[in-house]
């Protein structure tokens, strides 16, 4: 028998759920989850969420991005070293543009790995087919409490609205 | 609009991908009968040689090179909707964003392939790529050719990112409806997507970059494909204007091609409620702005070589509207520039077969803004001694076929797999 008792409660409203979560926290309870269909800049605050760092990831990429892409053009050109119409062999402008492409590219990559890493995907496991869904029209809020309080939940659960309140643990 | 909810736009969406019936499966046979012809034309001129082909000296440039630049222009709207007005919050672009990122992945792979049937040699490729060889060969990186090569992928990995991270919300919903293997296949896809609010701060900031990226992207990309001309000293090609020319074009082209395919899905799939007349209105109004861009360039081209007092500039801008190939530089300027006007009207922006048939006029003339400038312009360089016409061969034609077919077949496969609408988006926008 798992430790703590996790109930989720689904609303149809978010408004109810960042209602619901400054009330959960006055309780006996522990926020444990927040689940829903689309992002809800209400709820991301009662939260505190703080802004993610996926950027960094990004930026990070950028900056590797413009200097191997400038570094393989003018590599490639050291290679040949062959002066053309007295032109500088590591020719600034069209090299730029090939920096910029990486910048773009792994920029791009940075921040798919920052997203995927931030938000700790793939997380094939998460996924448990006794929990409600909440990736249609209903946003889920998930408590945990000890055993004794697991019906004060659900009441507090019904009492802020909840259309339906279901134990996931 | 109002009439939506969540549960309505999640099952307007899903019953699209109930299996298909008959019709939907003989067109599929048909247009994987088109790939097919692509194809076998393909492997023809691969045993026989490039020569199979229309192309010859002058004009060395012919159709394959007229197909990369059409289909890497339609590709551009994909990006134009899910990036720049993802950025400036225009609601409109949230029902067709989803079929316009599609649209934008399929038209560059069918871009990426016509670089390799014009090799002729396609395995020959590796010449393009920085790889220690013995004979010591590395790509010049001070070619246009070669931005393009950087510039294509570039473009290719991050649009098909781009669709894959908006993606992932929806293909979590349909998992969580899906039984059985579908259910295996959609798990694996979504990655465990649950919609935890941690998921979504981390997901709407990295969409952002996305987009915010995808832009001067898209921007570039074109303006590349444009240099491949612009860095050549052909008359008709050596031009500044090039780059905001080619990219408003792009433009133009691929949101004639987002109606052409919005308005059949709109029909066949029931999807009246949330692609609006005022979503395809929106897009009928950005094809008047690009269509007013790509005549200002139109002109601006002829002015310059009035301007310029070159002898070899007036000739070609002579030459395009009375030339051998007046009759494609009519096409091009009825087609891209006065036809979309009618879209001043409201009753004809707002007419479902006035706006699919000037989309397919859009899209005809822009095919043909790409052969007048592409071809025209080697027919007729300096020396009257070098001078040539060009005809495409059938080869060529069973090519373009296949390309078209490719496009159409991976794009009616999509539509009835995966979701053709972005659910989480539609919901955002009731918010």
């Amino acid at each position: 028998m798992a430790a703590e008792r996790r109930i989720m409660g689904l609303f149809s409203d978010p408004d109810q759920v960042v209602a619901a979560i400054a009330d959960l926290r006055q309780g006996p309870w522990a926020l444990r989850d927040v689940r829903g269909p689309i992002p809800h800049h209400g709820i991301a605050a009662a939260l505190g969420l703080k802004k993610s760092r996926v950027g960094w990831y990004t930026l990070a990429g950028g900056i590797i991005g413009f200097f191997s892409g400038f570094a393989l053009a003018a590599y490639c050109a050291g290679q040949w070293n062959l002066i053309v119409s007295g032109k500088p062999v590591v020719a600034l402008v069209p090299f730029f543009i090939v920096g910029f492409e990486f910048t773009i590219l792994f920029s791009v990559l940075g921040n798919v790995v920052g997203l995927l890493n931030e938000a700790r995907l793939p997380d094939l496991g998460a996924v448990k087919p006794h929990e409600p869904p909440c990736t249609g029209d209903r946003y889920g809020l998930v408590a945990g409490c000890s055993h004794e309080a697991a019906a004060g939940l659900e009441a507090f659960f019904r009492s802020r609205g909840a259309a339906e309140v279901s134990v996931l643990a | 609009m109002s009439e939506l909810t969540f549960a309505t736009i999640d099952q307007t969406v899903l019953d699209t991908l109930e299996p298909g019936g008959r019709r939907y499966w003989t067109l599929i046979a048909v247009l994987f009968g088109g790939v097919l012809l692509g194809a076998a034309c393909w492997t023809y001129q691969i045993f026989v040689g490039v020569g199979v082909a229309g192309m010859n000296n002058p004009v060395a440039w012919g159709t394959y090179l007229i197909n990369f630049v059409f289909w890497v222009g339609i590709a551009h709207s994909g990006t134009l909707i899910s990036a720049i007005l993802h950025l400036f919050r225009a609601g409109w672009r949230n029902p067709i964003a989803r079929a316009a990122e599609t649209m934008t992945v399929f038209a560059v792979c069918t871009a990426g392939l016509f670089p390799f049937i014009h090799l002729g040699r396609a395995w020959m490729v590796y010449y393009m790529l920085p790889l220690p060889n013995q004979r010591n060969l590395w790509p010049n990186f001070q070619s246009p050719l070669m931005f393009d090569v950087v510039a294509i992928s570039t473009y290719l990995t991050v649009s098909s990112l781009f669709w894959y991270t908006g993606l992932l919300p929806d293909l979590a919903i349909v998992r969580d409806r899906a039984t059985g293997f579908r259910r295996q296949v959609f798990s694996v896809l979504s990655l465990g997507w649950t919609g935890r609010f941690e998921h979504w701060r981390h997901y709407t900031r990295g969409y952002l970059f996305f987009a915010a990226l995808a832009t001067p992207l898209v921007i570039s990309v074109h303006s590349v494909v444009s240099w491949d001309f612009a860095l050549g000293v052909v008359p008709g090609w050596h031009t500044t204007i090039f780059a905001p020319y080619f990219v408003a074009g792009a433009i133009h082209s691929g949101l004639a091609m987002v109606l052409t395919l919005m308005i059949p899905l709109r029909r066949i799939f029931q999807f009246e409620k949330i692609i609006t007349t005022h979503v395809l209105e929106s897009v009928a109004k950005t094809i008047v702005f690009t269509g007013l861009i790509v005549g200002f360039a139109y002109g601006t081209e002829f002015f310059i070589a009035w301007y310029s007092h070159n002898p070899l500039e007036q000739y070609i801008f002579l030459y395009r509207p009375t030339g051998d190939f007046r009759v494609g530089f009519w096409i091009m300027v009825v087609c891209n520039t006065m036809i979309p006007l009618l879209f001043f009207f409201k009753p004809v922006r707002t007419s479902i077969p006035w706006l699919l048939g000037i989309s397919i006029c859009v899209n005809v003339g822009m095919w043909y803004e790409r052969f007048v400038i592409i071809v025209t312009s080697v027919a007729r360089d300096f020396i009257p001694y070098a001078w040539g016409l060009f005809t495409p061969s059938p080869v060529e034609f069973g090519i373009m076929i296949g390309s078209f077919s490719l496009f159409f077949f991976l794009f009616c496969l999509f539509v009835k797999h995966m979701p053709s609408v972005s659910m989480t988006e539609m919901k955002e926008t009731l918010e």
